[in-house]
């Protein structure tokens, strides 16, 4: 479903990806962890051509990413993301952070695109906010709309980048269950996050990336067993140890 | 618009767009006042600054001090345009642009509608600004209302209740425009939103 090879990336002259490849399948799950500043972020945007990388070569669903003759948006629009500040638009009510994408992007009718917001508003218990702007919401509830304002593109793959690092420790599972009931129904999922739980709970592999390369591509019981390399280790003991 | 365009991936469109800004907001109004009365005429083709030259009294000043007002006036909005979409973060448009939305709908549906709302208490001092700014227009000759005020003065010598009238009329046009903008701003809030970053770029 999604494959890399050998990207690499640069800023001006700083490295940030160096020969990072891996795939997720379809229907696979795969958790991206590293120390902050090792590419993570970057790593996922480059998946749906949000940063532009200069080598290697990136498809999705058998569509190459960096061709200049693929059309982005489209492709885009097939992969849903999620992002740390939620990012929601804060000048639309929920319900229309929900159907601007399906009507300006995918064409539905409003009336299809109401339905389709309602349905996904329910799955994660905010129908009764739907005409609220995002400022008046929490912060787990402002990430589970973003989360179904994904949904609603009918995405084929979902990426997500810490979606629940900006949140109070209080709302950090009401999005992870949305994320685990996700993952269960055989979405495909590129995850990066610390939370270790969820990994061990629904991935099936973790990547562990360090000064921009790909330093660990294991299984999860691999991973969580014995991680070969000693700086990965090292970054377990530090986040799971408090 | 130019404001947009500044804000854009599109370099070349970044530096047309900072040239234009530079060069109208740095020379003083009245040096372009007088630049659109007398040498624009002579730089257009000669037909058309030959009509310029020769439109009866009140338009032959009239239409350069339009022209420059206008000029002038937007290249500080676009000023404000640009300080405005600059202040939103950054996640909103990779955000509207990883839905599938190509720049452009991005602009329009996701930036454009917060960034305007974020400047409209800017603008409103700008109209404002338009407003007294066309006192200066009385350098070419057009007969405003600082112009109307002299001349009444001239007749009457009644030089106090002249300016008088004239400062209450340009203090009622100006109230007019505030309150206007008092009630657009209004209509356009955005419930549990605090006036989004507002406040820095008020006032000059
Ligand atoms: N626009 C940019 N220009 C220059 N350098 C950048 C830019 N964006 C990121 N970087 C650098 O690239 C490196 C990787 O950044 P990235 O955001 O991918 O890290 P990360 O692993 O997501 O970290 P974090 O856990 O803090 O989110 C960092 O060293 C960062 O300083
Ligand atoms: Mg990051």
């Amino acid at each position: 479903m999604i494959s890399l090879k050998n990207v690499a990336k640069w800023y001006g002259s700083f490295q940030v990806l160096a020969d990072c490849s891996t795939e997720v399948a379809k229907g696979e799950v795969v958790v991206v962890c590293g120390p902050s500043g090792s590419g993570k972020s970057t790593l996922i945007k480059c998946v749906n051509g949000l940063e532009p990388f200069q080598k290697g070569e990136i498809t999705v669903d058998g569509i190459s990413v960096g061709d200049p003759k693929t059309n982005l948006p489209k492709l885009r629009s097939r992969v849903g993301m999620v992002f740390q500040h939620f990012e929601l638009f804060p000048h639309m009510t929920v319900m229309q952070n929900l159907t601007l994408g399906q009507v300006k992007v995918l064409g539905r009718s409003r009336e299809e695109a109401l339905q389709k917001g309602m349905k996904l508003l329910e799955r994660v218990g905010l129908s009764a906010h739907k005409d609220k702007f995002p400022a008046q919401l929490s912060g787990g509830q402002q990430q589970r709309v973003a989360i179904a304002r994904a949904l609603s593109m009918d995405p084929i793959a979902m990426l997500f980048d810490e979606p629940t690092s900006a949140l109070d420790p209080e709302m950090i599972n009401e999005v992870l269950d949305v994320m685990v009931e996700l993952a269960k129904e055989g979405m495909t999922m590129m995850v990066v996050t610390h939370e270790m739980g969820f990994a061990r709970k629904v991935a099936r592999r973790v990547i562990f990336m360090d000064a921009g390369r790909i330093v660990e591509d294991a299984g999860k019981e691999e991973f969580f067993g014995t991680p070969r390399s000693e700086r990965a280790q090292l970054f377990l003991s530090k986040i799971l140890h408090h | 618009m130019v404001g947009t365009l500044r804000t854009t991936p599109l370099a070349w469109a970044v530096r047309l767009g900072n040239l234009y800004v530079e060069i109208f907001r740095n020379i003083p109004l009245i040096v372009q006042m007088f630049l659109w009365f007398f040498v624009m005429p002579e730089l257009v083709p000669e037909a058309l600054g030959d009509w310029i030259k020769q439109m009866p009294p009140p338009w032959g000043s009239y239409v350069p001090a339009v022209l420059c007002l206008g000029v002038f006036t937007s290249v500080r909005i676009a000023e404000q345009v640009r300080a405005g979409i600059n202040s939103l973060p950054r996640g909103q448009r990779m955000a509207a642009i990883a839905m599938g939305l190509t720049e452009a709908e991005a602009y329009r549906y996701v930036i454009l509608p917060q960034a305007l709302r974020i400047i409209l208490p800017p603008l409103t001092s700008e109209f404002m600004n338009v407003i007294k700014n066309s006192s200066v227009a009385l350098t070419i000759g057009l007969l405003e209302l600082t112009g109307r005020a002299r001349a009444m003065q001239e007749f009457s010598f009644r030089v106090f209740e002249a300016f008088a009238t004239a400062t209450v009329i340009y203090l009622l046009t100006n109230l007019v425009v505030v309150l206007l903008m008092r009630a657009l701003e209004r209509k356009v809030r955005v419930p549990g939103l605090i006036a989004a970053g507002g406040a820095p770029q008020a006032g000059h």
